[in-house]
């Protein structure tokens, strides 16, 4: 501060001025824009430096500063996008604060874009008049320091989620882990055999699903099955998270998982894991070997539900308190500090391309309902049976069903073909006379395993190859006893062959649940509806909000290894985000309202794109989440009141700047 | 009030509104790439188009400026997802005030600039200076201030 001649106190400004080793003065005259720079008010002395963002140049900068002790600085120089973050550490060195700096933009706005020196002299004076004239406004802020939570939410329990879990709770962090199933293991634990290795999908998730369950980091994951996360709010280190967990009717720690309710209850209902293909009890297992040991009760299917008192299941079990026939659904709430959406894909339906005939046609099968009628698990307990329980001799498999297809999903469904050769694999297997017909677009096998399956498959004396060109092209005719595929020449049809069994391959498309998620997550979907990536290849499994990641298919087609590392590749970005004992800094450029006069209108609640606004029922006045805000302002200009203040962009501050520029 | 005529010397002065991420970017390429423009248009960075108050934009009038310049992110771009959309409304609503207090709606642009789009930058600046130039100076307009309270209350 100065004295000023009338005794009150006038604060002082520096201004640097940065030559760039001369590029800066090669357009703009120093000497000239010290003269007129020197009468602005506030302004105590102009120092010229020859290359500021040098180590000796920001020496220079703050001995100066020390020395002169300026209350504001200007430093006019290259764009504040290159270094006005190294200016502001720089002054970490000095007792002016970094936020009572402002930088001028002389070289890629001035210098290097204005063709007439005297023109750009003239600019950069104006341009440092108006910051001085705003940074006599500028307030000293200091950096928001936050706590973060390091429990993380994995939604879904399939194979990256599993692995998510597991990493995250190994590394001593807490995890709850959501499961909308009431079992874990996601789609492959449904499955009789994985490919390329044929080998059998409980097997191979069995040590990871034992982990989760009953392994050393076990206490650390929170298993809620039959839950769904219905709110979430917040940002990186803070999210509020609702989940709603529907009840099993059966107590988790007392059940021994010995089936005599399952055998006990008179009704029964359409299996929703066989895909409809056989019933089962209300009370049941969601199939054999399912993780957790569990039964649960679909009370929609339950004769209680008609009103009838029955308590048959209970009355079977041997453990008390255990079949529990007024359980009812709760609400949780949890705060953790990162999340990992690992919900999985869904199956195109193939019941879409009706010439298809599924659903329509018997013995035309989807991909997931041969998986569960080959599997032990399944409806005819691994029984591969065509209409009538015959025997399959001749079987047909119609690759890229929705796949490649720009009236579907013009993308490569990436495990298809590999799933195809699977079950031509179990076929050929149960029924080595059989004869196997693939219709096929591409055949695609990348990888250094897959290889070996398309050789086995190819090679094949009794297989044959049918390649295709549109799926529009290709029709399954109902014929007594058997079906036909047709394959379409013009306007002609013709014959591919009778089949005993029809098996159709169809996309991987986005979970049922992803719309829904990712509105209340508020990230964002791509053009197909999958999550959308921060970046498909650099940032690969970031969503575009800090703090929630992605893991599997539910962001896009993919195997079972690419699940596996994504949940460790998530599990990664937390680890090195979020340090326990580390405190988060945030930019103190944030919105805040002076609540003594808000009026209590709501518009700001409704402009806000991060929902970092809530209303203060009590009081009747809006009130904005430091952490959650981003600092956009949007707020600032809605409030008609104008009693949001937009830190380091207040109103004040941009009209001081504008009557610089205009003075 | 009617523009005055404009004389050949006339260097009109414009200020542009310029969000942070996209929009000043975009001015640092054209900086970068070293592509000349006519030096009249003072930016003031915001962090978001979403900032801009109408009412910067009728004081920048009243405070002399010929012209007044908003640039935001493209749609779907904007570093703090809809600010933009916010800025675009409030910028329909800013043309229609600005003829109701006689400045030629053409004295203000509001417009999307990238990133990498310096050569767009370049061009709007250009545009936008030859404009005005010819519309000359804006005239001195004390009565924006008192319609600009009323109407903000209506955003
Ligand atoms: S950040 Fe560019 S318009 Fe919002």
């Amino acid at each position: 501060m100065l004295t000023t001649g009338d005794g009150s106190m006038e604060t002082t400004v520096g201004v640097y001025f940065c030559h760039c080793g001369g590029i800066i003065t090669e357009k703009i005259d120093p000497a000239l824009v010290r003269t007129a720079v020197l009468e602005f008010p506030h302004v105590a002395y102009f120092t010229e430096i020859s290359l500021m963002c040098s180590e000796e140049g920001l020496g220079d900068l703050v001995r100066d500063i020390n020395e002169r002790r300026p209350d504001r600085v200007v430093i006019a120089a290259c764009t504040p996008r290159e270094h006005e973050k190294t200016f502001k550490r720089a002054l970490a060195g000095t007792a002016v604060n970094p936020f009572l700096l402002q930088v001028v933009n002389i070289r890629e706005q001035v210098a290097w874009v204005v063709d007439d020196p005297a023109a750009a002299t003239r600019k950069a004076v104006a341009g440092i008049r108006s910051a001085v004239a705003r940074v006599v406004h500028n307030l000293p802020l200091q950096k928001i320091e936050v706590p973060t939570r390091d429990e993380t939410l994995v939604i879904g329990a399939g194979p990256a989620g599993m692995q998510a879990a597991l990493n995250l709770a190994q590394s001593g962090r807490s995890v709850v882990l959501v499961e909308k199933h009431p079992m874990i293991g996601g789609m492959p634990v449904r499955y009789e055999s994985v490919a390329p290795n044929m080998e059998c999908g409980p097997c191979m998730l069995e040590p990871m699903m034992d982990q989760v369950l009953h392994g050393d980091a076990h206490d650390r994951i929170e298993l809620l099955t039959m839950a769904e996360v219905t709110g979430v709010k917040g940002f990186l280190g803070n999210f509020e998270v609702t989940i709603r967990q529907q009840p099993r009717f059966v107590s988790e720690v007392n059940c021994i998982g010995c089936s005599m309710c399952v055998d006990a209850c008179p009704a029964r209902t359409p299996h929703p894991y066989n895909c409809g293909m056989n019933d089962k009890p209300a009370m049941a297992m969601p199939f054999l070997g399912a993780l957790p040991n569990l039964p649960y009760l679909d009370m929609d299917a339950c004769v209680r539900a008609t009103g009838e008192d029955c308590t048959a299941c209970r009355d079977a079990c041997p453990i008390p308190d255990t079949v529990l026939l007024d359980d009812a659904a709760r609400t949780i709430e949890r705060t953790v500090g990162s999340v990992i959406v690992a919900t999985g894909a869904g199956l195109f339906d193939a019941g879409r391309v009706p010439q298809l005939g599924h659903g329509a046609v018997p013995g035309v099968l989807s991909s997931i309902e041969f998986e569960r009628m080959s599997s032990p698990s399944g409806p005819t307990a691994g029984k591969i049976a065509a209409p009538g329980d015959t025997e399959p001799q001749r079987v047909a498999i119609v690759h890229c069903v929705g796949s490649l297809d720009k009236e579907h999903c013009d993308y490569c469904s990436a495990v298809c073909c590999q799933v195809a050769f699977k079950f031509n694999h179990l076929v050929r297997h149960r029924f080595p006379e059989a004869s196997i017909t693939h219709f096929h677009r591409e055949l695609v096998f990348p990888g250094k395993e897959a290889g070996r399956l398309l050789l086995h498959g190819l090679h094949q004396e009794k297989n044959s190859f049918v390649r295709y060109g549109r799926l529009a092209d290709v029709r399954v005719v109902d014929q007594p006893n058997e079906r036909e595929v047709q394959l379409r020449d013009g306007a002609q049809w013709t014959s591919a062959g009778r089949y005993d069994l029809v098996l159709l391959c169809p996309a991987m498309v986005p979970g049922d649940d992803t719309a829904a998620l990712s509105a209340l997550l508020d990230v964002t979907t791509d053009r197909w509806g999958f999550f959308e990536e921060l970046h498909t290849r650099m940032s690969p499994t970031q969503s575009k909000a800090a703090g929630i990641y992605f893991a599997g298919t539910c962001h896009g087609p993919g195997d079972i290894p690419h699940a596996v590392s994504e949940g460790m590749a998530a599990t990664a970005a937390i680890l090195s985000s979020i340090v326990p004992g580390r405190m988060m800094e945030l930019e103190p450029i944030r919105a805040e309202v002076i609540a003594e006069r808000c009026s209590g209108c709501k518009i700001c609640l409704s402009v806000c794109p991060y929902r970092a606004i809530s209303f203060d029922e009590a009081n009747g006045v809006a009130a904005i989440n430091a952490v959650i805000c981003q600092g956009c302002g949007t707020c600032v200009a809605a409030c008609p009141a104008g009693v949001i203040t937009g830190a380091h962009f207040t109103s004040e501050q941009v009209y001081a700047e504008l009557r610089g520029i205009l003075a | 009030m009617s523009d005055a005529t404009a004389t050949p010397t006339f260097e009109p002065r414009i200020v542009g509104f310029l969000c942070n991420w996209c929009s000043y970017a975009g001015a640092d390429k054209a900086g970068s790439a070293q592509t000349p423009y006519p030096p009249n248009v003072h930016v003031i960075r915001l962090m978001c188009s979403g900032r801009v108050e109408p009412e910067f934009i009728l004081t920048a009038f009243r405070e002399g400026a010929d012209g007044v310049l908003v640039l935001a992110c493209h749609p779907g771009d904007c570093h703090y997802k809809e600010g933009n959309y916010r800025a675009y409304a409030r910028s329909q609503m800013v043309e229609r005030l600005l003829t109701q207090f006689d400045i030629d709606a053409r004295r203000y642009r509001f417009d999307f600039v990238s990133a990498g789009e310096g050569e767009k930058f370049v061009n709007v600046i250009t545009e936008m200076v030859n404009t005005v130039r010819e519309l000359g100076p804006v005239g001195r307009l004390d009565a924006v201030m008192a319609g600009a309270a009323e109407h903000k209350a209506g955003l």
